[in-house]
């Protein structure tokens, strides 16, 4: 923000960094066990009279001068040319608060190099004494070099109390100065050894050749439990928090502590073998080897501890991107752009929105990602995403992906971003309004006010059923619509029919052989623990056959409709086709009603792929195996590689329906507080648009499930259901009540919209504690308020869909429709097929019987509100 | 748009900005000396050899000893300032770093050549012959390069009125090419380092000779012409140089300006001195006007940025949030480690055999 940012793009992420620093640490920590190694080595040969160990000795000084000295020095100073490009600001707090530590080092550093100077040139010229004692002096300097580093080093992992008290020394001993120091000092030993290797396997002479590797294989193996129990204290002396993060939360870093606890007994193994007594023609490459395995030993430690900062610089004051945390709230305010000194667009215009997202990138992203280079490439990362997806990870990665610091600017540039990353990097574009939707024509079956003996109602019991159809990988729900219906003999004493009479459903001809279409009958074994014949529903409901009376009503259960229709394409307001008759075959009544199905669930907009179905809904292979492949690694599962082989999963079969199912795994979250409790986090904000990215509810998709008179007058699913957050909470906090841990985690990063904190948010189980609409509609009057948040049913029987009117005789759904979809209603497809029954019975959209149409089923005008009360007068809404 | 809105915010020092500018002014004598010694003595030994093909000389093959230490020890002694550079005016150096990032990083790679190139010349010396032609002429190359990018971060830095290019070109390629005092200010130092080789070359031989040995006064001759030829034409140069500063930067309303016509005088009048002391050969006198006039000169550079800084930045305006006890413990090491490598260095020398170092 403060400083311009280098573009780099291939070489970002780090990358310059990493490749100076690793040679630079490995040889610099060689440089301070080395000095121990010469003068050890020097009084060895000393004490034994041995010249050809002193030649040795002399030998590897030279070795050693020249690795230290040059490669070591100048790269010492490469890594301050590299930081102050790469992250200037950072380097600038290092300097400013550590400068006189810096100025300290340098004076050892200064002393280093004349002691080296003098120690290799007076070989044979001083006293063995004074030469010694030069050489203690050299040890001593390089010591104190890492001392000093060490400090700062560590400073930036654990500053203590430093971020608040500011103080020179409680940042320089900070809590993990003393066990870094004792790592790091044994860890010279071994690299010590490790270069003694080499030049003792280069000795002429076979007898000094195997003394001196056999001496170098005690600097290795002599250390390394100390070593090793230091590093155990170094990891203890993190503060907690940070410790769990390194060590169980960092997917990435178990790489590396992986190759580090794989490298150890390596690296033991090989010290051994090397002291075993072989051609130098063996023990060369061997040294050279090990010595390659010991910077690659060294490069796990540092990605660990570098990793283990993350997403921070200097822990708990300034990101990795710069941006100190004290700032974070005031961009968010403010913005990225205009506060930055060095950006080129203060503010983001439709034109200049790439562009602006670019600069954007550079400020906050490049210091961590490369764009096609080697160092955590951009490019594989958001390749899944569209812009709005993009959009949507970014504002909630800190929350999911420990390492990464939280999204710093406002919304418009984080739209911004994203559009360079998905659209600029990819071409990834965001759905288009799906067209085009051409209403939906049915033919109206007759009615006859004057001659018709039944009116026959039927309705879907959800608004629309919503499932994923990647059923080779996984599945929320099978395909199961629900159909009820009521046949009501018309008289001044209306009577409910379900007894001498038999209701036919038939589904509309083009949808009958989903099977044809969709892998669900191929997987439902493995899904579903069931069988069922192609085209046949899990409860064995066929598409076309006869309803199930129940006491005042008729049910056809879990049809498994799809909105696939023969020919192709997309269509979710499937048609079925009810007949009542009676025993003879008489057909008494007959009626249409639409099962509204949906496959639009937005998740490749995140999860890659394309929609699987005529550029509008379905799940694709691509999109749902890289869900699978995000838990798998979020959540340590191997679903991927089950469905890979047969076997897919459903959520539900590990996360159960409800809180009190019997199904699933009892201490994972149900289904629907898991999977709202997790995608809240990336979709905060954003009102009933979060809810359309994976309902079928968007106004601008190709479902529109949210097409009833509430829709018509403004309203959106926050206005019941709450906004994501809320929602989310709810659910989380009712597993939270049961002990759940991860409830309680998922909550923390989430802030209720509705009500001012957590406390107030009421707890909520999935499919039972539903909006009630005499939450709005008290009293069946004209509601005072248009938001029900917090308020919910207490059990399932008084959702909607089971509830029925004030003489227990009609369901609610039977005059006003589904949920969602409640008369009149309307969308793209047109009204008819949404308005069938109160168009084929009373010639207009409006629930059954209203504009005091009683006659319709009473054949004579009433005067008793028998249904609900104020329902004897004009509707309001038309 | 106004160059002051790019100018990043500084961070808070720990003590009074004098002690940096007191450490900064040192530490950049001592790496400026060693520097001209290194720069010096490369160049002087590339066109010796190149002139003798590849042919050696004593003047040849003692610089072939030192090159490495002189590297050494300019490197280490150019951290120091660097570091006090980046107290004071780390706002600027940063900056000026990151529009020409991927010429500043080079740097690194091209000093570790040098260094190994000289080391290769220091130990392959004998065997190489006509190669150390090619040999020092790449290595001085190396060095000319490293001061030229150099001089124009140090020159960038302190011209915010041109940083704004790096909107336009964001990727670390820009160079200060189009300032007229870059060219003149690189020659001027470089021509110095020239001169200073010569002095060094004189004063080896001058010490050889205190030493006892015989028929090193060609030799001394010798070093005292390139300083002498050397810092002749340098007043040419630093003429150009200074006519080459923008109009009105140096004025006399100003303490600075006084103090750095002062400073420039002063500094030109021991240049004077030290070169016809080092034509008459007398080398310590001309080596101690040497160090007068490199010390005058430090203080005129540092006249000049204040100069060149003035309508953006002076380090008073620095914000102090004191703590000195961390100063007090640097001072006493770096006190300890004068003494203790005086002591060293004693010892060496009180006990060394009575051959010379060599390797």
């Amino acid at each position: 923000m403060n400083y311009p940012v280098w573009q780099l793009d291939f070489f970002g992420g780090g990358l310059l960094i990493a490749a100076i620093a690793v040679f630079h640490v490995y040889i610099s920590h060689f440089a301070v066990g080395g000095g121990l190694f010469l003068v050890l080595a020097e009084r060895k040969a000393h004490r034994e009279g041995n010249p050809a160990i002193m030649e040795y000795v002399r030998r590897h000084a030279r070795f050693f001068l020249l690795v230290t000295m040059v490669a070591g020095g100048i790269t010492g100073v490469g890594i301050w040319f590299t930081i102050a490009l790469l992250n200037p600001a950072a380097t600038s707090v290092l300097i400013h608060t550590f400068v006189f530590a810096w100025a300290a080092e340098w004076v050892f550093f200064v002393i280093e190099i004349v002691a080296l100077f003098l120690y290799y040139y007076t070989f044979g010229r001083l006293s063995r004494k004074h030469h010694l004692l030069i050489g203690w002096i050299y040890f001593g300097a390089a010591w104190m070099s890492l001392f000093i580093i060490n400090g700062i080093i560590d400073f930036m992992l654990t500053p203590g109390s430093w971020p608040q008290d500011q103080n020179f020394w409680s940042g320089f001993f900070n809590p993990t100065f003393w066990p870094a120091l004792a790592f790091r000092s044994f860890f010279a030993l071994l690299i010590a050894g490790l270069f003694g290797f080499v030049t003792a396997t280069w000795s002429k002479d076979a007898r000094l050749r195997l003394t001196m590797t056999r001496y170098a294989a005690l600097w290795l193996l002599l250390p390394f439990a100390l070593f090793i129990a230091s590093g155990y204290w170094y990891m203890t002396a993190l503060p907690a928090e940070l410790r769990e993060l390194v060590f169980q939360r960092m997917p990435m870093i178990s790489y590396y502590l992986n190759g580090f606890l794989l490298l150890s007994p390596v690296l033991v193994l090989g010290g051994l073998l090397l002291a075993i007594r072989m051609p130098a023609s063996i023990t060369r490459p061997m040294a050279v080897l090990m010595l390659v395995i010991g910077l690659i030993y060294m490069g796990c430690f540092e990605f660990i501890r570098e990793g283990g900062r993350r997403p921070y610089i200097i822990s708990n004051y300034m990101y990795s991107n710069s941006i100190f945390t004290r700032d974070l709230e005031q961009i968010n305010q403010e913005g990225v752009l205009s506060r930055a000194k060095w950006s080129r667009h203060k503010t983001i215009t439709p034109d200049n929105r790439l562009a602006a997202g670019r600069e954007l990138y550079n400020i906050l992203c490049l210091s961590c990602h490369a764009v096609d280079g080697p160092m955590h490439n951009i490019r594989p990362l958001t390749a899944n995403f569209t812009p709005s997806g993009l959009d949507a990870m970014l504002s909630g990665m800190a929350t999911i992906h420990p390492t990464m610091p939280p999204y710093a600017g406002t919304a418009q540039e984080r739209f911004a971003l994203a559009t360079y990353l998905a659209y600029g990097l990819h071409g990834n574009q965001d759905p288009a309004k799906t067209t085009p939707i051409q209403a939906k024509e049915v033919e109206l079956p007759p009615f006859d006010q004057e001659q018709d003996d039944y009116v026959l109602l039927a309705w879907s019991t959800t608004g629309m059923h919503s499932l994923s159809d990647g059923f080779d990988f996984w599945a929320l729900q099978p395909p199961a619509s629900t159909i009820r219906a009521q046949l009501i003999r018309r008289g001044e004493t209306p009577e409910l029919v379900s007894e001498e009479v038999n209701l036919l459903y038939r589904l509309e001809p083009a949808f009958l052989d989903p099977a044809a279409r969709s892998s669900f009958w191929e997987n439902a074994q493995s899904l579903f623990a069931a069988s069922p014949a192609d085209n046949i529903g899990l409860s064995g409901s066929p598409l076309q056959g006869m309803m199930s009376p129940e006491e005042g009503s008729f049910t056809a259960e879990q049809l498994p409709i799809l909105p696939y229709p023969d020919g192709g394409g997309f269509d979710p307001y499937p048609m079925v086709t009810i007949e009542a008759r009676d025993p003879a075959g008489r057909v008494l009544a007959t009626t249409r009603v639409a099962a509204p199905v949906s496959t639009e669930m937005g998740c490749y907009q995140c999860h890659g792929g394309q929609w699987r179905v005529d550029k509008r809904a379905g799940l694709s292979a691509e999109t749902a195996a890289n869900v699978l492949a995000i838990h798998d690694r979020l959540s340590q599962t191997e679903l991927l590689a089950a469905a890979e082989q047969g076997a897919p999963r459903s959520c539900r079969s590990c996360h159960p329906a409800r809180l009190d199912s019997d199904g699933g795994d009892g201490q994972l979250l149900s289904l629907s507080a898991s999977i709202h409790g997790f995608h809240a986090h990336f979709l905060r904000e954003r009102g009933a648009g979060a809810c359309g990215l994976c309902h079928p509810s968007s106004p601008d998709g190709a479902s529109q499930s949210f097409r009833g008179v509430h829709d018509a007058i403004g309203l959106d699913c926050t206005s019941c259901h709450g906004q994501l957050e809320d929602h989310a909470l709810g659910l989380l906090k009712a597993e939270a009540l049961e002990g759940k841990a991860r409830a309680a985690a998922l909550a923390k990063g989430l802030a209720p919209q509705t009500v001012e904190n957590p406390d107030e948010i009421v707890a909520r189980q999935p499919w039972v504690n539903q909006p009630d609409c005499l939450n709005c509609h008290q009293e069946f009057e004209q509601p005072e308020t248009d938001t029900s948040f917090n308020q919910w049913t207490a059990a399932e029987d008084q959702l909607y869909r089971n509830r029925s009117d004030e003489s227990s005789a009609l369901f609610c759904q039977a005059c006003h429709a589904a949920a969602h979809g409640e008369y009149p209603a309307a969308n793209d497809y047109g009204q008819l097929v949404h308005n069938l029954q109160p168009l084929q019975y009373q010639g207009n959209t409006l629930p059954l019987g209203s504009e005091l149409n009683c006659a319709l089923c009473h054949t004579v005008a009433m005067e008793d509100e028998m249904h609900h009360p104020n329902m004897l007068r004009e509707f309001r809404n038309q | 748009m106004d160059p002051a809105t790019l100018i990043p915010t500084p961070d808070v020092i720990p003590v009074h900005w004098g002690w940096f500018q007191l450490l900064l002014l040192v530490t950049f004598f001592m790496h400026i000396l060693l520097m001209n010694v290194m720069v010096g003595t490369a160049f002087i030994a590339a066109v010796s050899h190149f002139y003798r093909d590849g042919g050696s000389s004593p003047a040849t093959t003692a610089i072939s000893e030192k090159l490495p230490f002189a590297i050494a020890f300019a490197v280490n002694f150019g951290v120091a300032p660097l570091l006090f550079l980046q107290v004071l005016y780390g706002h600027f150096i940063y900056t000026s770093s990151i529009l020409m990032a991927v010429f500043w990083l080079w740097i690194i790679a091209m000093v570790i050549a040098a260094y190994y190139l000289a080391y290769i010349y220091k130990y392959k010396y004998l065997q190489l012959n006509k190669g150390r032609a090619i040999l020092t002429g790449l290595i001085t190359l190396l060095l000319l390069l490293v001061g030229f990018l150099f001089s124009n971060n140090i020159t960038m830095m302190l011209q915010p009125e041109t940083w704004a290019r790096y909107l336009e070109r964001p990727n670390g390629l820009l160079l200060n090419l189009a300032d007229p005092s870059l060219w003149p200010r690189y020659l001027h130092f470089m021509c110095s380092a020239v001169a200073v080789g010569g002095m060094a070359i004189a004063l080896f031989f001058s010490y050889k000779r205190h030493k006892g040995e015989s028929g090193l006064q060609p030799w001394i001759r010798y070093g005292c012409s390139w300083f002498g030829y050397a810092t002749f034409a340098n007043f040419w140069i630093g003429a150009w140089f200074a006519g080459s500063l923008p109009r009105g930067l140096i004025t006399m309303d100003s303490a600075n300006g006084v103090f750095l016509l002062i400073f420039l005088i002063s500094a030109i009048i021991t240049a004077v001195f030290a070169v016809v002391l080092a034509l008459r050969e007398q080398v310590l006198p001309a080596c101690s006007a040497l160090l007068g006039t490199l010390a005058l000169m430090v203080l005129v550079r540092d006249r000049l940025r204040s100069a060149y800084l003035q309508p953006w930045f002076a380090p008073d305006e620095l914000t102090v949030q004191a703590s000195y006890s961390p100063l007090i413990i640097f001072l006493l090491f770096f006190v300890f480690g004068i003494a203790l490598i005086v002591w060293m260095l004693r010892l060496t020398w009180k006990n060394l055999d009575s051959e010379e170092v060599s390797s």
